[in-house]
C-alpha cells in the first residue's frame, strides 16, 4: 500500500477526486451485465440501459451512485477530513462493484457478462475504476489526522442526536437482515445482494468514521450512559416492528440471544481473567438439560413440572457449580495446560451425555418436548399481536432474550469496574503480581469459572424452552470453539463485542447459505486472520487494544499517544508484564 | 468556500438530472428453463433440510442431490400442472438449533410445498415442531427413531403429535426385530454380541434387535459401544471375542462398520457383522466389508425392483459430484411422494395457496406408489407401510438377497 | 488371560500411533511454547497424502509389492505432511511469535478447523471415509501367551517397529547433532541461543518439519492398518496425542513416548475393565489428563512449567 501511495503527488488529488467521483456516478447509471443471465435477471435491472422512469435505480446500483454523488459533493463541499471520507466512500464503491462484478462474472460464464455481449455493459468495471480512483484520489490529497467533534451539547440537543442515531442502527441492522430478502429459490442472488450491501454499509460508515461522526456518536453516548442504554434496548426490542420482523429472523435472533449471553460468560473466563476455556459450551449444555428435566417433558426423568424462573436459577445454579468444580484446576493448573483440562471436561461431558448416564439427558434420543414457556395462558412460540400490529410467532422468546441479554451485560458491565473485575483483569495481566498484591487469586478464579458457568446455565435454560428439545449433539466441540470465535471477533474482555461476535457468526452463515459448503473452511481461516491482522477484535478493551495491537482507543500507535492519553502506561510498561516466551 | 458549495449543490442537481432522463427497454424474462412444461403460474419450492457441510455432508449431500433428481424429473413431466418446481436445500450442519433455523426459513415462504428431511433424528425433534405449526408436510429419509411418529410410549400407548410429519424409511423396531428372527430362525445363530456406535440411529437399532433376539431364545454375550469417530477397534474385538459370539450385531453405518468387520477377521474373529440399513451400502464392502456379512434393508432386492435401477441410471446421468449414499433412495422416493401428492391436490387446474395445505397432507397420507424402495405408503402414524424388508449377505465381493419377507 | 495379553497387544498398536503424533507435539512445544492444535490435522494430511501417493503417482503395476508401495507412500505422506506444516509456520504462527500466548492457540484451533474442512472439500470423496489400501496381505504375528495365542497382523507389528525406531532416531538426532544441540538451546532460551550465532526461525521451522514428517509416517502407518481414513481421524487421534505429551511431561521426547503408550493402554484395558466399557474409554483418558494436569503437572518426565501469564 505504501509503495503504491508513494507514486501519488498532491497535484493529482483533485483530478483523480473528480474522474473517479463521475466515474462511479456515470458507472451506477450504465448497464451491468450483458444478458439475463440464466438463474433469472440480475437485480436492479442490471440489464436495462436506460430507466423507464426519473429516479428508478434501485438496488445495489442505487448504493453506488448515492456513494459516488457523496464523494463528488465531498470533493467540493468544505469538510474537514475531505480524505478520510473520500477513502471511505471510494471504497465502498469498490467492494459494491466487485461483488457485483464478480457474481455477474461467475453466473454469466465469465468476463463476457460484465464486458461486452448482446449489449455493452461496462457500468461494474467502471464503477470499479471509478471507486479506486477516488481512494487514489483521497491518499494523494493525504490522509488527515481524525476529525474530533466537539461534544460539549447541550442534554436535549444531544438526547435528540442519540435517538436519531440509534434509530439508524436500528434501520441499519434491519436492512442488513433483510438485504437480499430470505434467498433460497425466489431469489437466487440473494447472497450477492447481502454482500454488495455491505460493502454499501461499510463504505458509508467508513465515511462516518472519517467526518468524526461516529467517534463524536460514541462519546456523546459515554457521556449520557443511562440515556443510551435505554434508548438501545428500546431500539433491540422494536427490531419485531421492522422488516425483520419475520418468524425466521426472530428465530436466529432469539439464537443469536441465546449464544450472546454464554458468550458473556465466556469473556468473564477468557477475557477478563485471562483463562482460555475450551470447553466452555458444556454449561450451556447443563443448564439446557436441567432446565428439561424439571420442565414436565414426557422424556424426562424427573416427574415435577416447575415454573421456568425457577427452573431457570436452579438450572444456572447446578450450572455453576459444576463451573466451580470444571474451574477447581485452576489453583494449580495455568495457561495452555488450563485450556486442555477444560477440552476435557467439555469432552467427558459430551460423552456422557451421550450415554444417557443416570437416565437425564436422554442419551441418543434426546429430551424432546419441553413444552414452551408460558405468560398468562400465551405460549412464547405463539405470534402476538401488539396494538394492532401482528408479531411473528416467538418474538416473545425474542424479549425474553433481549432483556435477559441487556440484564447479563448490565450486570457485567459493572462486575468489570468493581473490585473483582479488576482483581480478574490484574490476574489476566501477571498472576503472580496479582497474588503479591494481596488478590486471593484461587477464590477469584473460580469466582470467574462460576459466574460464566451460570451465565451459561441460564442462557442454557432458555434454550431448552426455545429449543424444545436437548440433544448432546447441540453441545460439541465446535460449539465452544464457535463461542470462542464470537468472544476474540468482538473483541475480547468487552461486553458488546461478544454480543457482536456472536451475531455475526449467527447472522454471516444464515445470510451467505448459498456458501454452506464453505462455512467452516472460512470460519477457520476467519480465526487465523483476526489473530494475524486484528486480535483485539472488532470492539477493541482499552488495556487488550494496548496490548495486542500496540494502539490507544482512537487507533493511534502507543508510542505516539503516550504524552496526550497521560492514563494509559506506555508500551514498554504493559508488553514485558505478559512475559513473552 | 461559498463558490465550493455552490459547485456541489450544481453537481448534486447535474447528477439527478441526469438520473431522471432516459429511454425505454423492458428487461426480457428469465433465460434457461427450455421446458415445454406450462409453468405459468410460477414456481413452487420442495425445501431440504440436511446436513451439507461438515462430517455428516456425504449422507445430507446425497440427500439433497436425490431429492433434485425427482424435481428434475418432475418438471420434465410436468407432474404439477402450471407450476415450474424448485430444490431448496439447506444446510442444517447437523445441529438441531441450526436446523429449526432452517426450517423457519422455509416455513416462512409461502411457495413451499413441503420439506425433505432430516437425517438426524435430533434434527428432526427440532423441526416437527416449526413444519407442524404452518402445516407444511415435512417426509423424512432418514429417521428411524419411532418416537418421531408414535410418541415416547411407542410401543405401549402410539400417539401421533406431529400430522405433519412422515417418513419412507423404516424403523428401528421393525428393522431390528427382523434382523433378529433371521439370525435366530435362518441362519441359526443364537449367541450374539452388540456393538453400537452410540448413535440414534445404532443404539434404537441395536435395542430393537436385542429385544426380539432374546425373545427368540438368543443371547447376547456382550454389548459395547464404540466412539463416533473411531476407526480403531481392536479393542472392543478382543474384549468381546472371548465371549465366542457366533456373529456380532452392529448398530452404526458404514463407515465404521467396513472396518470394524476387516478388524474382526485380522483378530481371527471371522463371524459375519450383522448391520442395518445403514452399512447395506457397497462403500462397506470397499472399507472392509467381507464375505459373509449381514445387513437388512427396506424393500424388495433393488435387482427385481425395475423404479430402483431408474433410479441408480439417472442419478448416474446426472454426474452429482457425490453418491448418492446410504439414504438418496429413499430422498428421491420421498420428493416424489411429496411432488406426486401435490400433483394430485392441484390437479389440472389448482391454485397453490395456504387452504391447499391440509389438502396436501391428506393425499401425502393416501399416497401410494412404487418407488426405489419399494412400496412407498404412509400408515396412520405416517411411517411407511413397508414392512417388507430384505437380508443381503456378501457373497462374491458383491451384497446379494439372502431372505425377503416382512415382520409384523 | 489371553484378553488382557491381546489388550496389551491392541494398546501398544495404539500408543505407537499416538507416540509419532505426540512428539511432534512436545516437540513444538519445547521450542516455542505452542499447543499446535493443528498438529492432528497434520497426521491426517499426512494419510491422504500417502493415499495420493498410491493412487496416482505410484504405476499399478508395483501395487502388488508392499516392499515399494509402502515406503513410497509414506515418504508421499511426509512430504505432504511437511509442506503443510511449513507453511502453517511461515503463514500462521510465525507472524504471533511474539504475540500474547492466547493468540497463537486460537490461531492453532482455526488452522485445525480450516484444514479439515479444505481436505474434505477439495480431496475427491472425502466427505466420508476413504478406503486406504492394504499394502501387507494376510498373516499376522501369533504370540503364544499364558492360556493361548495373541494374533498381531503384520502390518502392526511394522507400525510398533518403525515407530519405535523413529523415536530412538529422533532423540538421537537431537542429543547427538549439530542441529539437534540448537534445537535444545532454542528451547531452553532462544535469546541467548541467537546470541550464539543460532538462527531460531531455522531451528523452528525444522522441528515443524521433524514433527510434521513423524505424523505423515504415523498417518500412513494408521490407514494402512486400518484401511480406513477419514478427516476427522486428526482431531481425535491429536488430542490423544497432545494427553499423551503432558502426561509424559511436555517437552520431553521420552517422555511423549511413553506417555502414548501408557494412553494407548488405558483406551484399550480401561475399555476392558473399567466400569462401563468401551463407551466410556475416552472418558478415563481425559480423567487421567485431568489428574495428571492437576497433580503433577510436569508431567511423568517433564520439568515443572516456568511461570507465565
Amino acid at each position: 500500500m505504501n509503495r503504491i501511495t508513494s507514486y501519488l503527488r498532491p497535484g493529482m488529488a483533485l483530478p483523480l477526486r473528480l474522474i473517479g467521483s463521475v466515474l462511479v456516478v456515470v458507472g451506477a447509471l450504465l448497464p451491468w451485465a450483458t444478458f439475463v443471465l440464466n438463474r433469472g435477471a440480475y437485480p436492479a435491472k442490471s440489464t436495462l440501459q436506460y430507466f423507464d422512469l426519473p429516479f428508478a435505480v434501485t438496488g445495489f446500483r442505487l448504493h453506488v451512485l448515492l456513494l459516488g454523488l457523496a464523494a463528488l459533493v465531498v470533493t467540493f463541499a468544505p469538510v474537514p477530513g475531505r480524505g478520510r471520507i473520500l477513502r471511505g466512500l471510494g471504497w465502498g464503491a469498490v467492494l459494491v462493484s466487485a461483488v457485483n462484478v464478480l457474481f455477474i462474472a461467475y453466473y454469466g460464464g465469465g468476463l463476457g457478462a460484465v464486458t461486452v455481449s448482446e449489449i455493452p455493459a461496462f457500468g461494474g468495471i467502471v464503477g470499479l475504476l471509478g471507486g479506486l480512483a477516488v481512494v487514489a484520489g483521497a491518499h494523494a490529497g493525504g490522509i488527515e489526522e481524525p476529525v474530533h467533534l466537539p461534544t460539549g451539547l447541550p442534554r436535549p440537543a444531544a438526547w435528540a442526536v442519540l435517538l436519531v442515531s440509534y434509530a439508524g442502527l436500528l434501520m441499519m441492522v434491519a436492512w442488513t437482515l433483510t438485504a437480499g430478502g430470505q434467498g433460497g429459490v425466489a431469489n437466487p442472488y440473494a447472497g450477492a445482494q447481502f454482500l454488495s450491501f455491505l460493502g454499501f454499509a461499510g463504505g458509508l460508515l467508513a465515511a462516518l468514521q472519517g467526518a468524526g461522526v461516529l467517534p463524536w456518536i460514541g462519546r456523546l453516548s459515554e457521556d449520557h450512559r443511562p440515556f443510551s442504554i435505554v434508548v438501545l434496548l428500546g431500539c433491540a426490542l422494536a427490531l419485531p416492528f421492522t422488516g425483520a420482523g419475520t418468524d425466521y429472523w426472530m428465530t436466529v435472533a432469539a439464537n443469536i440471544g441465546i449464544y450472546a449471553a454464554t458468550a458473556i460468560g465466556l469473556n468473564v473466563v477468557v477475557g477478563l481473567a485471562g483463562m482460555l476455556d475450551i470447553g466452555y459450551v458444556a454449561f450451556l449444555g447443563i443448564g439446557a438439560f436441567v432446565a428439561a428435566n424439571l420442565s414436565g417433558a414426557v422424556a424426562a426423568k424427573v416427574d415435577i413440572t416447575l415454573p421456568f424462573p425457577v427452573a431457570a436459577v436452579i438450572a444456572a445454579v447446578v450450572a455453576g457449580m459444576f463451573g466451580s468444580i470444571v474451574g477447581s484446576p485452576t489453583l494449580r493448573v495455568r495457561g495452555d495446560y488450563l485450556a486442555i483440562v477444560t477440552l476435557a471436561f467439555g469432552e467427558i461431558f459430551v460423552r456422557t451425555a451421550q450415554n444417557n448416564i443416570g437416565g437425564l439427558t436422554g442419551g441418543p434420543n434426546a429430551i424432546p418436548g419441553v413444552p414452551p414457556v408460558t405468560i398468562a395462558g400465551t405460549g412464547f412460540n405463539e405470534p402476538i399481536t401488539i396494538g394492532g400490529t401482528k408479531l411473528p410467532s416467538g418474538v416473545l422468546y425474542y424479549f425474553m432474550i433481549v432483556l435477559l441479554v441487556g440484564l447479563v451485560m448490565g450486570i457485567f458491565a459493572n462486575l468489570k469496574n468493581s473490585r473483582i473485575g479488576r482483581a480478574w483483569i490484574a490476574i489476566r495481566e501477571d498472576e503472580d503480581v496479582a497474588k503479591a498484591m494481596g488478590i486471593s487469586t484461587g477464590r477469584i478464579k473460580i469466582l470467574a469459572f462460576m459466574v460464566g458457568a451460570s451465565t451459561a446455565g441460564l442462557s442454557g435454560a432458555v434454550f431448552a424452552h426455545k429449543l424444545g428439545t436437548v440433544s448432546y449433539e447441540s453441545f460439541k466441540f465446535l460449539e465452544s470453539v464457535t463461542l470462542i470465535s464470537a468472544v476474540i471477533l468482538g473483541g475480547m474482555g468487552t461486553i458488546p463485542g461478544a454480543v457482536l461476535g456472536a451475531s455475526l457468526l449467527f447472522v454471516l452463515p444464515e445470510k451467505l447459505r448459498e456458501f454452506s459448503d464453505y462455512r467452516l473452511l472460512l470460519f477457520g481461516l476467519a480465526l487465523v486472520l483476526i489473530m494475524r491482522f486484528r486480535p483485539q477484535g472488532l470492539v477493541p478493551d482499552k488495556h487488550r487494544r494496548a496490548e495486542l495491537a500496540g494502539e490507544d482507543f482512537e487507533g493511534r500507535p502507543l508510542e505516539e499517544s503516550v504524552t496526550e492519553q497521560a492514563h494509559l502506561p506506555p508500551a514498554g510498561a504493559v508488553l514485558p508484564g505478559e512475559a513473552r516466551a | 468556500m461559498r463558490n465550493q458549495l455552490v459547485k456541489s449543490a450544481a453537481i448534486v442537481a447535474g447528477a439527478l438530472l441526469i438520473a431522471a432522463c432516459g429511454t425505454n427497454k423492458t428487461e426480457t424474462g428469465g433465460g434457461g428453463g427450455g421446458t415445454s412444461c406450462d409453468t405459468s403460474k410460477g414456481t413452487l419450492v420442495v425445501g431440504v433440510v440436511a446436513p451439507l457441510s461438515g462430517s455428516l455432508s456425504a449422507l445430507g449431500l446425497g440427500i439433497k442431490n436425490s431429492a433434485s433428481l425427482a424435481v428434475d424429473q418432475a418438471n420434465e413431466k410436468c407432474t404439477v400442472k402450471g407450476y415450474k418446481l424448485a430444490l431448496q436445500a439447506e444446510d442444517d450442519q447437523a445441529n438441531p438449533q441450526i436446523g429449526a433455523q432452517a426450517a423457519t426459513k422455509l416455513s416462512s415462504d409461502p411457495n413451499v410445498v413441503g420439506v425433505i428431511g432430516t437425517l438426524n433424528s435430533s434434527v428432526a425433534q427440532n423441526v416437527q415442531p416449526v413444519l407442524k405449526a404452518k402445516n407444511i408436510v415435512q417426509i423424512s429419509p432418514a429417521n428411524t427413531n419411532p418416537t418421531l411418529t408414535r410418541g415416547q410410549n411407542f410401543l405401549t400407548a402410539p400417539k401421533r403429535d406431529f400430522p405433519t410429519y412422515f417418513r419412507v424409511c423404516a424403523t428401528d423396531d421393525l428393522q431390528g426385530p427382523f434382523a433378529a428372527n433371521y439370525a435366530v430362525g435362518k441362519a441359526g445363530k443364537k449367541k450374539v454380541a452388540i456393538i453400537t456406535d452410540g448413535k440414534t440411529y445404532g443404539d434404537g437399532l441395536a435395542a430393537e434387535f436385542q429385544k426380539q433376539l432374546v425373545k427368540q431364545g438368543g443371547s447376547v454375550v456382550a454389548k459395547e459401544k464404540v466412539g463416533e469417530k473411531d476407526t480403531d477397534f481392536s479393542g472392543v474385538i478382543a474384549k468381546v471375542k472371548p465371549s465366542n459370539p457366533e456373529f456380532v450385531y452392529y448398530g452404526g453405518e458404514y463407515p465404521a462398520a467396513g472396518p470394524l468387520s476387516k478388524q474382526m477377521k485380522d483378530a481371527g474373529m471371522n463371524i459375519p457383522l450383522f448391520g442395518g440399513d445403514g452399512i447395506f451400502d457397497d462403500k462397506f464392502i470397499e472399507l472392509g466389508g467381507k464375505e459373509g456379512d449381514l445387513a437388512t434393508s427396506v424393500g424388495a432386492p433393488t435387482e427385481k425392483l425395475d423404479s430402483a435401477k431408474v433410479f441408480i441410471d439417472a442419478y448416474k446421468a446426472k454426474n452429482y459430484k457425490e453418491t448418492y449414499s446410504a439414504y438418496g433412495a429413499f430422498s428421491y422416493d420421498a420428493a416424489n411422494a411429496l411432488i406426486g401428492s401435490l400433483g394430485k391436490t392441484l390437479g389440472d387446474s389448482g391454485k397453490w395457496g395456504d387452504d391447499q395445505r391440509s389438502k396436501l397432507l391428506e393425499n401425502v397420507g393416501s399416497y401410494s406408489a412404487t418407488g426405489a424402495t419399494g412400496e412407498v405408503k404412509f400408515d396412520q402414524y405416517g411411517d411407511s407401510t413397508n414392512k417388507l424388508m430384505t437380508v443381503y449377505q456378501v457373497t462374491g465381493g458383491k451384497w446379494n438377497p439372502a431372505e425377503t419377507g416382512t415382520f409384523s | 488371560m489371553t484378553t488382557l495379553f491381546q489388550q496389551i497387544a491392541n494398546g501398544v498398536v495404539l500408543g505407537a500411533v499416538i507416540g509419532l503424533v505426540a512428539l511432534g507435539y512436545t516437540m513444538v512445544y519445547g521450542i516455542i511454547q505452542l499447543i499446535n492444535f493443528a498438529h492432528g490435522e497434520v497426521f491426517m494430511v499426512g494419510a491422504y497424502g500417502g493415499l495420493a501417493t498410491y493412487t496416482w503417482i505410484l504405476p499399478r503395476g508395483m501395487r502388488g509389492h508392499w516392499q515399494i508401495t509402502l515406503p513410497a507412500s509414506m515418504l508421499g505422506g511426509v512430504v505432504v505432511a511437511v509442506i503443510v506444516a511449513v507453511l502453517m509456520e511461515r503463514f500462521a504462527y510465525r507472524p504471533l511469535r511474539n504475540a500474547p500466548r492466547l493468540a497463537p492457540l486460537i490461531t492453532a484451533l482455526g488452522v485445525s478447523v480450516f484444514l479439515q474442512e479444505a481436505v474434505r472439500l477439495f480431496y475427491p470423496d472425502a466427505k466420508s471415509a476413504r478406503p486406504f489400501p492394504a499394502m501387507f496381505v494376510g498373516g499376522g504375528m501369533q504370540l503364544p501367551v499364558p492360556g493361548g495365542q495373541v494374533v498381531l497382523p503384520w502390518i502392526r507389528v511394522a507400525l510398533v517397529v518403525i515407530a519405535v525406531a523413529l523415536a530412538v532416531a529422533l532423540q538421537m538426532y537431537v542429543n547427538r547433532s549439530r542441529m539437534g544441540r540448537a534445537m535444545r538451546a532454542t528451547a531452553q532460551d532462544r535469546d541467548t541461543a541467537r546470541l550464539m550465532g543460532i538462527d531460531p526461525d531455522r531451528v523452528i521451522v525444522l522441528t515443524f518439519i521433524l514433527g510434521a514428517a513423524l505424523a505423515g509416517v504415523g498417518g500412513v502407518l494408521y490407514g494402512a492398518y486400518q484401511n480406513t481414513i477419514n478427516v476427522d481421524m486428526g482431531f481425535q487421534n491429536g488430542i490423544f496425542a497432545f494427553t499423551a505429551a503432558v502426561l509424559g511431561g511436555i517437552g520431553s521426547l521420552r517422555g511423549a513416548v511413553i506417555g502414548a503408550f501408557v494412553i494407548g493402554l488405558i483406551k484399550t484395558l480401561g475399555g476392558q475393565y473399567l466400569p462401563g466399557g468401551t463407551q466410556y474409554d475416552y472418558v478415563w483418558i481425559f480423567v487421567v489428563l485431568i489428574l495428571v494436569l492437576v497433580f503433577r503437572p510436569e508431567g511423568l518426565f517433564g520439568e515443572a512449567e516456568k511461570v507465565r501469564a
